[in-house]
């Protein structure tokens, strides 16, 4: 009985210091444990490089003539990769954005520093049908974008929708220009 | 936490004052052995497992075609799927081993008798949707074992089906049978959380008769470190299967795709399931194996009224000795199931089930009614 009275006073009062280190270090080496374990869960939630290897794809756009396009499927969406001719830029350039349907400048629809390249998911905005126009002789309409075969609607080449039932310009998807000749899209 | 926050919360969750009164200040009994962790460990090791299932399940694909290729998918592929896979395996040995060890100790301590007959119910219920939901994941992996074993299972539901109901049906996913993955994988979800209430019931119809203790202590501090050894313990063996032996009493046939035009020399389940597998081949047809099987958790339940002797006291010497008896026949049974098909194994194998049934039928009330006179 005299020694577990002893014993107690050694360890609650005069050896705090030894059993708050104790403490700590069971909480901490619990707290280690607990999260090597959620690791691998949660990674296994993360996407495998197999689905990373098809998700940022690099394109490459340096074979584009001017006055062509580039379809690529990229998550099961159409992505257009459009050449404009310096003719195109300059007309579209010349636009008042307020007077559009939904109003986007020049600068807005492509990259800094490679002003000629407009790239577009191309599906209409309204019904959404995959648009025509990537090659010269697909019905582009009077402003040599891209002309919707379901309802009729009509983009300019940067993607802005000038007329028809769309609301809304092409969407514009993640990517990067790497250089002048290769994108990585996502 | 604001003080305005927190009597806000208080006056309409108290959730501070519940934790405290069930968990930090719950009074026992102060002479609980270690094996009484067991419950703990029992329901830590079934949400482990939910979890580790839910994060399978993200990239399991239940079809016929799919089952196998998505389990490769998940050890090849998947961040740390081979990590996961085996934790979920592993983790069903480990639940196996610790369900197994309490209705055991059950059985020796004589903690099945009045009052506690609901408790020792639950807990074989519990066993028994464990084993259910032991099979449907084992028949998940469409190998080329556990594909024919859900053939000849699935044709057990079928030997229902005159029945009310339909429970080939029900199992099958339809006469051509295409969907039978999907729904086997649907029930092996669904009876875990059924499984998981069963605990819960267990755990409220173990305090509602529990005897008052003379002396008790408040669970926080005494039996969270009491029992944080247990667990230490448990988990360190966990880990050392998980790493080791990830694939532990597993038939090695099944990890070859399922050939619907070959059927496995061996077909042994699991290790979990071998004495069930052996009960099922007592007696002939399908039928007669659902009846066996059945048959040998009824005597389980019936263990509460089998029993003569006075509740209150302590079982004798030779009912212990019995049920030790008992523990290696089942045991014997599985190494039968597992060994294969063989004359003299069906021999030893009638003789191990009826020890079994012997014990439960003959020897429980004779030894009982003697040694509490």
């Amino acid at each position: 009985m005299a020694n577990a009275a002893a014993h107690a006073v050694e360890d609650g009062v005069e050896a705090p210091a030894k059993r708050d280190f104790l403490k700590i270090l069971t909480v901490s080496a619990g707290a280690v444990a607990l999260g090597a374990t959620a690791w691998p869960f949660i990674d296994a939630l993360n996407p495998t490089t197999a689905e990373l290897a098809v998700s940022n794809p690099i394109i490459e756009v340096g074979g584009i003539a001017p006055n062509t396009g580039l379809r690529v499927m990229w998550l099961g969406q159409p992505i257009y990769i459009r050449k404009l001719t310096p003719q195109q830029i300059a007309d579209n350039q010349a636009v008042v954005p307020s007077s559009l349907p939904d109003p986007a400048d020049y600068t807005d629809r492509v990259k800094p520093g490679y002003e000629s390249f407009v790239v577009v998911v191309g599906l209409n905005t309204g019904i959404s049908c995959e648009l025509l126009g990537n090659s010269p002789t697909d019905p582009r309409g009077p402003l040599d974008g891209w002309t919707c075969p379901c309802d009729g609607s009509i983009y300019d080449p940067l993607g802005r929708v000038r007329s028809g039932p769309a609301p809304k310009n092409l969407a514009i998807p993640r990517f990067t220009f790497l250089n002048a000749t290769q994108i990585q899209l996502g | 936490m604001s003080d305005q926050t927190k009597s806000w919360l208080d006056s309409r969750l108290p959730l501070a004052a519940c934790f405290r009164a069930q968990v930090c200040d719950k009074p026992l009994p102060a002479n609980r052995p270690y094996l009484s962790a067991l419950g703990t460990l029992i329901t830590g090791t079934l949400i482990f497992l939910m979890l580790s299932g839910a994060v399978l399940s993200a990239y399991y694909v239940a079809s016929d075609h799919g089952a196998y290729n998505s389990i490769q998918f998940i050890m090849r592929n998947v961040n740390d799927g081979w990590l996961i896979r085996s934790f979920h395996a592993t983790g069903t040995t480990m639940l196996f081993a610790a369900v197994y060890l309490a209705i055991f100790h059950a059985l020796i301590t004589g903690a099945y008798r009045l009052p506690g007959e609901l408790v020792w119910g639950l807990k074989l219920a519990f066993l028994l949707l464990m084993m259910l939901v032991g099979y449907l994941g084992y028949a998940m992996q469409d190998g080329a074992v556990s594909h024919w074993s859900l053939h000849d299972v699935t044709l057990a539901g079928a030997g229902l089906s005159s029945f009310p109901g339909n429970i080939s049906n029900w199992v099958l996913g339809g006469p051509a049978g295409h969907g039978t993955l999907g729904h086997v994988a649907m029930m092996h979800g669904l009876l875990t959380f059924i499984a998981l209430g069963v605990l819960v019931l267990h755990y409220y119809a173990k305090q509602a008769v529990a005897p008052v203790a003379k002396k008790t202590v408040p669970l926080h501090p005494y039996y969270t470190s009491h029992h944080f050894v247990a667990v230490s313990v448990y988990v360190l063996l966990f880990a050392v299967l998980v790493f080791f032996a990830p694939h532990l009493g597993e038939n090695p046939l099944n990890a070859a795709p399922a050939n619907p035009l070959l059927v496995p020399a061996v077909m042994t389940p699991p290790w979990y399931l071998l004495p069930a597998a052996a009960v099922t081949h007592a007696l002939p047809g399908t039928e007669g194996g659902i009846v066996a099987f059945f048959a040998a958790f009824a005597v389980l339940f019936a263990m509460p009224w089998l029993d003569r002797s006075d509740p209150r006291s302590e079982p004798g010497f030779l009912y212990k000795l019995l049920v030790v008896i008992l523990g290696l026949d089942v045991i014997a049974l599985g190494m039968t199931a597992a060994a294969g098909p063989s004359t003299i194994n069906a021999i030893l194998m009638i003789i191990f089930i009826g020890w079994y049934f012997l014990h439960f039928l003959v020897l429980t009330p004779l030894v009982t009614a003697r040694e509490s006179k």
